[in-house]
């Protein structure tokens, strides 16, 4: 890539081009093709260096943004961070990982109760309105239970975030704007499926009726 | 094939809790005799070591997913006539056609209540009733 200092004022640009262009023309004319393939190069580099000034810029802001996040335990801890878009990623990992743990905690307190309930039960008899709020009781814990799922469900839109930002990293060092970038796992099968629909945000998902009327129609 | 309430079922996820929740909603259900496996890999092994009655599988998981799943179910000669359950949060026509094709005998959009699962349960049941 050229790295003569690039004209400023557009007549200068306009100058400069002119010049490269008249060199090309005549290195063409006689058969140089060392200096008329320099002289492409450079007006090659010169159509692209907006672009690669704009994609370090975006680099830079996007590392800047991320850089004012709080710092995630794992960062800390051994105190290098060379990678912020890595980092952010290690961040997103960290919260799957703690709403996984809570989630865990809320079943065992769930699994417990259940069990408590159980012993109620068996202690003695109930009375009517005592029996039918063990019953009760018991159906609030299933839907508890069940309320968890949320936790996999956020999981794995979280994990996909994490996908496209270590991709947007690899991009980013393939242009040589991120020199010490990891590179990125290679990519799985299962990424290219839709994930977990967002309301307001994928229109074309389907709920559970269209998905069964869509099967009864394929006779299932 | 056994349809009891004692029949084998394996869930497969590559989240523990969902593993966990479905079967938690399973014991609800009566069902409770379950194992588990995180991948589509290891699920195979799973049905190569013991005997299995019901698979319920997510669809996205790293390593082999629930559609290669519910393939190598299909392709296999032992395992061919399992019933498959997909409870997945991949909502797109195009794939719960994929499912279709590929052999699924059920399929449930996460987030779910138990009322669904145990309403395709029952579907399933009624329909290997109806052909055994």
């Amino acid at each position: 890539m050229d790295t003569a200092p690039a004209p400023v004022t557009p007549q200068e640009r306009r100058a400069a081009l002119v010049e490269h262009l008249r060199v090309a023309l005549d290195a063409f004319e006689r058969g140089d093709e060392t200096t008329l393939r320099q002289k492409i190069d450079t007006l090659v580099a010169w159509r692209a260096r907006p672009l690669v000034e704009g994609l370090r810029r975006l680099s830079r802001e996007l590392g800047d943004a991320l850089g004012n996040l709080p710092a995630p335990e794992s960062a800390s801890a051994d105190g290098v961070s060379s990678d912020e878009l890595e980092d952010a990623c290690a961040r997103l990992d960290h919260v799957v990982v703690t709403t996984e743990q809570a989630s865990h905690r809320t079943l065992d307190l769930a699994d417990r109760c259940r069990a408590l309930t159980d012993t109620l039960k068996t202690a003695g008899p109930l009375d009517q309105a005592q029996a039918q709020a063990v019953t009760e009781l018991r159906a609030n814990l299933s839907e508890l239970v069940l309320a968890q799922s949320y936790q996999d469900l956020t999981g794995q839109i979280i994990r996909r975030v994490a996908t496209i930002l270590r991709r947007l990293n690899e991009n980013f060092a393939s242009l040589g704007l991120k020199p010490h970038a990891e590179p990125a796992e290679s990519g799985k099968g299962a990424s290219d499926l839709a994930g977990p629909a967002v309301a307001n945000l994928d229109h074309d998902a389907f709920s559970q009726n269209d998905a069964d009327e869509l099967l009864s129609g394929l006779g299932l | 094939m056994n349809l009891s309430k004692d029949m084998r079922i394996l869930i497969v996820d590559d989240f523990s809790t969902m593993r966990r929740i479905v079967k938690n909603l399973l014991n609800d259900l009566g069902y409770t005799n379950t194992a588990e496996a995180d991948d589509g890999t290891t699920a195979l092994t799973a049905l190569h070591q013991s005997h299995f009655d019901f698979v319920v599988t997510d669809w996205n998981m790293p390593g082999m997913t629930g559609i290669d799943l519910l393939k190598a179910i299909r392709a296999d000669d032992k395992l061919k006539h399992l019933p498959v359950l997909m409870v997945t949060a991949e909502a797109k026509r195009e794939q719960i056609i994929d499912a279709a094709q590929a052999g699924v005998n059920g399929y449930i959009i996460k987030p779910f209540t138990a009322q669904t699962l145990e309403e395709k349960l029952a579907k399933i049941f009624e329909r290997f009733g109806a052909t055994a």
